[in-house]
């Protein structure tokens, strides 16, 4: 009894005097200091310690890298720390930073996309990096060298400058708010053995696109049992914003501006002429989507079960492209059909246009100058280390964001290999880096991911929906069309 | 001196409006008589009762609710009236003016709105009987039972003990259709519970995905299924535990009425139980009104492209875009609705609830 | 002290018997049976009791056939995701995006427990587990001593405000708690609590982690109610004898309300355990991840296209268990909790 009654009153104690003496207690060496809105002078790293924070959403093989890649990085400046911290998915990183922000902190740099640095930029507290780029600081490394705190001319220039460039889109001075990290795009996987046995031709253009996807139900539709049992969807787009977007992009029609007031321009009869022509596909069959078919477009492209619903030609990511690869027959050498790669069908294949996307980084102003010295150290080194850079890319198939690495050895010995499904990757990441002049950005402003959310929508009603009697489909769509971009409208536009 | 008064003060009030606490039958079956009453009161005059020593006691308590539960309710108010407010914005020296205008935002969006409200009301009408309807019979059916009793007791709470966020995942890969279900030849998955309709020689339907006013009842019914479910292991056990209390004396003088058990139940357990029952309700709205990590557990972040927002829905649509005005206006707007739901509901069970 | 631990136990004794008189009470006043006589003289006749329950035996037992099978029907709906959960953990992707396959809840390979182990290797399953134990019970400890010293002070002390007070506590019930969030992140933030490296790093955290949510209004109300059913008479009894409130409090009331403070530490320690979007934001350092968080970590990322449902229903799996086991022992006190906590609406 006695012993009770005094736990509960040393707990009772206890409790009181934390309730108000903890917020004192808390401050430990080791943290990052808050953020300013105010401009923050290039400054040389000065070799003190200090602590950055990076927030991220790597995977696990990605976050070992990681670990490595930190390690190389304190060979050179022993006394930055680097705290790391990973979220699930991008609205993840993006929903920890704003909030964070909301109270006055955020991490030194992160991994972002162009809408996300839109949304931080309301609170002016994004780093802007062209004083960084241009600096002539010097700064002292552990091995005794010394180096540019900035870039030089021939740093800057061995970005992918398609890459390069996403960082400027921000606003009209053309202020750059990113450096490149890995970057991605959209390819056509095609089942290369099937194509070679019924001598298709790799479609270049949509027109050509369509005809294939004819001819391949055709010949599914003539094998024993019919089409019934030979289901078959030819092609598989992994990504219907991503193919909206594309469009407007080939076809010049407009989908979303950076002029504040404007931002949706998508609501035209081009762009509802060619989501009606698609919805004509999608009815005869020839094409699905990951939102329509509820799996991912690469599980029927990989499909070799006979009875199963499948792909023969699939478009995704280039980063994707270990899950476009069929599993390998049981002995561990032969796979049951091989993968051609290619770029995705154009509207106008003199002038191709593919998407861009990917990770870039971004920093942010805080009031411990030294603290954005390091991270911008960090962020230079993680998005120009060759070593890093490819063991990034050879991971999962990213486009590196540099140009030089193509001259790394391991590098070299990676692409090489590139031939048939074992390095599918290898030949993906090849593919990208030839297409580097094609890549396009659409623009970042605060509403664009919501825009590309909407777009997933607004295809997958008009492709499936049926119009109400008395209607035409193209009625029906543009009522969509109209919708949307009244929906979006409301809320951005204001 | 002063305390004193004070006391004595808050002592006539309370005599004056009995609140609830004054008529709990413990006190009364133990002090019925003028004449207890008399002694009480007198003695309680001679027992300095302090008032600061009560909030000693509550110190703890209102510190941390200070801190974390009245300050952040002061923060809302005041964003809630702050026109267009953004947190980044605040953080980059914007500043906004005072006025109503989020409230009129969210009343003005029209559609949003009114299907939020909808939403909303039709998950409360619908899935708080219904779940306390089941989670009664459930618990009667119980308490009748003696063998196995205790295994059936464990079934019932074992979803209480799982992770909800895992429900979710399971509730929506159980009704889902992998493949497009406008071409039933391409299908590659009919889902669990299609497959069970398919062999009892029903169509399948499409639960999750379906698109236009046609699809709005399935997937209603998933969410009212899901939402049932969920409630039904805290409805079974509070009712159970209120039906364990009822003294078994008044089935006994049934059972030599020989009155038949319908009678029994609806004049014996349920007027006995109505406190449980007036708990279960009144919490159970409260939880229909704050309903939404189901919805995006099962639906997405879009909640079904917009057909299943919900009241909060409102309150987290703002929160990407660091929108907190509309978020916080969105929650007052909804904490009234709730309040005064409740007031309703408190009030009906007091003019219905026995003692 | 000897005597006072007597008296406390004779108090018991008679707050036993009160509340056991507390139905009979109820019936009187209310008059729940249209036969009042009945009831009113209802004392027990054995005899009667045995005439009648002979004549309704065969009814009796279709009755209860009829109650097994209903229940077993309701039983199997309720634990169905649970044994989809476990059927599934047991198998392989390829076995559970086989269509095939779908209705064979166990098929006959799905015997071996891979997915298990290999939770253990991917996580760091031990740490997260113990920083969850230890914050539960830390957070449980002190949460009961608050509320205790709260509904102590709401059910038996007068002061002024008393009924603002409660009725202001009630309605912060009714606010979405999500929008308290954004506030309460800037609150402990500004405490210092996110910093959570260094030497001071585990005591942020922990307390990061405790702090906000050591006070719920629901419980309290729910002990105070409680503590309402112990007669007043014993406190004055206490009183006279010349007991402070906080021994009275200590020796009489926690005895009597044990049932409800134990239903409390289970539901807290429940809420410990599944706690997952204010730890997610607020843990900066991941050697403090809960045991959420960790799984969550540990099976998504965004270049694992393809989710591997299986191995997630294990760790959901094994995240359960712990709870489940606690509830199969202690069950017995949840059911008297809840049953004397005696909610009145």
């Amino acid at each position: 009894m006695k012993k009770s009654t005094k736990l509960l009153a040393s707990l009772a104690a206890t409790l009181l005097v934390a309730g108000s003496v903890l917020p004192m207690a808390a401050c430990s060496e080791e943290t990052v200091s808050g953020i300013t809105t105010e401009n923050i002078p290039v400054t040389a790293y000065n070799g003190e310690k200090v602590t950055i924070s990076f927030y991220h959403c790597m995977g696990s093989a990605l976050k070992d890298i990681l670990k490595d890649g930190i390690a190389d990085f304190n060979k050179l400046y022993p006394n930055i720390k680097v705290l790391t911290n990973s979220f699930g998915d991008y609205p993840g990183v993006r929903d920890q930073i704003s909030t964070e922000i909301a109270s006055g902190r955020a991490p030194s740099l992160a991994y972002c996309y162009p809408d996300h640095v839109a949304l931080y930029n309301k609170s002016k507290t994004v780093l802007p990096l062209d004083s960084w780029i241009e600096s002539t600081l010097e700064v002292k490394q552990a091995n005794n060298t010394t180096a540019l705190m900035g870039m030089t001319q021939a740093e800057v220039d061995n970005y992918v400058p398609v890459y390069w460039n996403e960082g400027k889109i921000y606003d009209e001075a053309k202020t750059m708010y990113t450096l490149p990290m890995l970057k991605s795009t959209e390819l056509l996987y095609y089942n290369k053995t099937y194509f070679d046995a019924n001598s298709l031709t790799v479609p270049t253009t949509w027109d050509e696109m369509e005809a294939t996807c004819q001819r391949i139900l055709e010949i599914e539709g003539a094998k024993a049992g019919g089409a019934a049992a030979n289901p078959c969807i030819p092609l598989g787009y992994d990504s219907s914003a991503n193919w909206f977007i594309t469009m407007t992009e080939q076809l010049g029609s407009g989908y979303t501006t950076s002029e504040k007031g404007n931002y949706f321009t998508f609501n035209n009869e081009t762009n509802r002429a060619f989501v009606e022509e698609f919805r004509g596909w999608y009815q005869n069959k020839y094409v699905t989507t990951e939102e329509i078919f509820g799996s991912y477009t690469s599980d029927l492209f990989t499909q070799v079960e006979p009875s199963k619903t499948k792909c023969y030609m699939c478009i995704g990511s280039s980063a994707g492209a270990g899950y476009q690869c069929p599993a390998v027959l049981q002995d561990g050498k032969t796979y049951p059909f091989e993968v051609g790669i290619a770029m995705i069908p154009q509207e106008n294949p003199e002038s191709p246009k593919i998407i861009s996307q990917g990770p870039s980084i971004c920093l942010f102003k805080k009031q411990n100058k030294q603290e954005v010295a390091a991270a911008w150290l960090f962020s230079k080194f993680i998005t120009s280390n060759e070593k890093f850079q490819a063991k990034c890319s050879m991971n999962n198939g990213y486009t590196p964001a540099i140009q030089s690495i193509k001259d790394n050895t391991t590098y070299k010995n990676f692409l090489n290999r590139a031939d048939g499904n074992k390095y599918l990757q290898a030949t993906a990441v090849q593919a990208t880096m030839e297409m580097k002049d094609y890549y396009y950005v659409s623009p970042a402003f605060n509403g664009s991911s919501a825009a590309r959310d909407e777009m997933a929508l607004l295809m997958k009603h008009c492709f499936q929906e049926k119009p109400d009697s008395g209607k035409t489909v193209s009625q029906m769509i543009e009522s969509f069309f109209n919708d949307s971009y009244k929906k979006l409208q409301r809320r951005y536009d204001k | 001196m002063k305390n004193e008064n004070i006391t004595e003060d808050s002592l006539v009030e309370q005599n004056a409006e009995p609140v609830l606490e004054n008529q709990l039958p413990a006190e009364e079956s133990i002090a019925p008589t003028a004449a207890t009453k008399t002694v009480r009161r007198s003695f309680l005059d001679k027992v300095k009762f302090d008032s600061w020593k009560a909030w000693i006691y509550l110190l703890p308590a209102l510190i941390l609710l200070a801190v974390f539960t009245v300050w952040p309710i002061i923060n809302t108010i005041r964003v809630a009236f702050l026109n267009d407010y953004n947190s980044l914005g605040e953080q980059g020296g914007e500043t906004f003016q005072l006025g109503i205008g989020n409230f009129i935002t969210i009343l003005a969006s029209g559609d949003d709105f009114r299907t939020a409200l909808t939403n909303t009301l039709l998950i409360c009408v619908i899935t708080v009987p219904l779940s306390t309807i089941l989670a009664l019979l459930i618990a009667v059916a119980l308490n009748s039972i003696k063998p196995l009793q205790k295994i059936y007791q464990t079934i019932f709470f074992l979803p209480y003990v799982t992770n909800s966020i895992a429900i979710g995942m399971v509730f929506a890969a159980v009704f889902d259709v992998v493949g497009d279900f406008a071409f039933p030849d391409l299908v590659q998955s009919w889902g669990f519970v299609n497959n069970i309709l398919m062999k009892m020689g029903l169509d399948p339907v499409n639960w999750i995905d379906g698109l236009g006013d046609a699809s709005y009842w399935p997937k209603m019914f998933v969410l009212i299924v899901y939402i049932i479910w969920n409630a039904l292991p805290f409805k079974i056990l509070i009712l159970l535990g209120g039906l364990q209390s009822i003294n078994k004396q008044y089935y006994e003088a049934a059972m030599i009425d020989s009155t038949p058990r319908w009678r029994v139940f609806t004049k014996i357990t349920v007027p006995l139980l109505s406190p449980m029952l007036a708990y279960v309700l009144i919490t159970g709205f409260i939880g229909g009104f704050k309903e939404y990590s189901s919805i995006i557990g099962i639906f997405g972040d879009d909640m079904a492209g917009g057909q299943l927002y919900t009241m909060v829905g409102f309150i987290y649509d703002a929160l990407p875009d660091a929108q907190y005005g509309e978020a916080s206006a969105a929650a007052l707007i909804l904490f009234a609705i709730i309040f005064v739901v409740t007031m309703i509901n408190l009030w009906v069970s007091k003019k219905t609830t026995h003692y | 002290m000897s005597e006072l631990e007597k008296d406390v136990i004779q108090n018991e004794d008679t707050s036993n018997a009160a509340v056991e008189n507390e139905n009979v009470e109820i019936a009187q006043s209310t008059n729940p049976v249209g036969s009042t006589e009945n009831l009113v003289q209802g004392v027990m006749h054995e005899q009667d009791i045995k005439t009648v329950a002979k004549k309704q035996t065969v009814g009796k037992i279709l009755g209860q056939i009829g109650l097994y099978v209903f229940l077993t029907i309701m039983a199997f709906v309720v634990i169905f995701p649970f044994i989809w959960m476990i059927a599934t953990s047991l198998k392989s992707v390829d076995e559970y995006y086989d269509a095939s396959l779908e209705l064979v809840l166990f098929p006959s390979f799905a015997r071996d427990f891979k997915n298990y182990a290999e939770v253990f290797t991917t996580t760091d399953l031990e740490m997260y587990f113990l920083n969850t134990v230890i914050i539960g019970i830390a957070s449980t400890l002190m949460s009961l001593v608050i509320t205790i010293l709260s509904a102590f002070a709401l059910a038996r002390l007068e002061f002024k405000g008393k009924n603002i007070l409660f009725a202001g506590l009630l309605a912060t019930m009714m606010i979405p708690g999500e929008l308290f969030t954004i506030t309460n992140y800037k609150t402990v933030a500004d405490f210092g609590w996110t910093n959570q490296f260094g030497s001071m790093g585990w005591i942020n955290s922990f307390f990061n982690l405790t702090m906000p949510f050591l006070v719920s209004v629901f419980y309290i109300y729910l002990l105070k109610q409680n503590f309402m059913q112990i007669p007043e008479e014993l406190y004055l009894a206490a009183k006279v004898d010349g007991t402070t409130d906080f021994k009275y409090l200590l020796r009489v009331m926690i005895p009597l309300a044990l049932p409800t403070l134990i239903s409390i530490t289970i539901l807290k320690m429940m809420g410990a355990w599944n706690t997952y979007m204010w730890p997610k934001l607020t843990t900066t350092n991941s050697d403090y991840y809960l045991i959420t968080i960790g799984l969550r970590e540990a099976f998504s990322s965004v270049d694992n296209q393809q989710p591997d449902i299986p191995l997630q229903m294990a760790a959901v799996t094994m995240v359960s268990i712990p709870l489940f086991l606690v509830f199969l022992f202690l069950r017995k006190y949840i059911m008297k909790g809840v049953s004397r906590s005696g909610i009145k609406g």
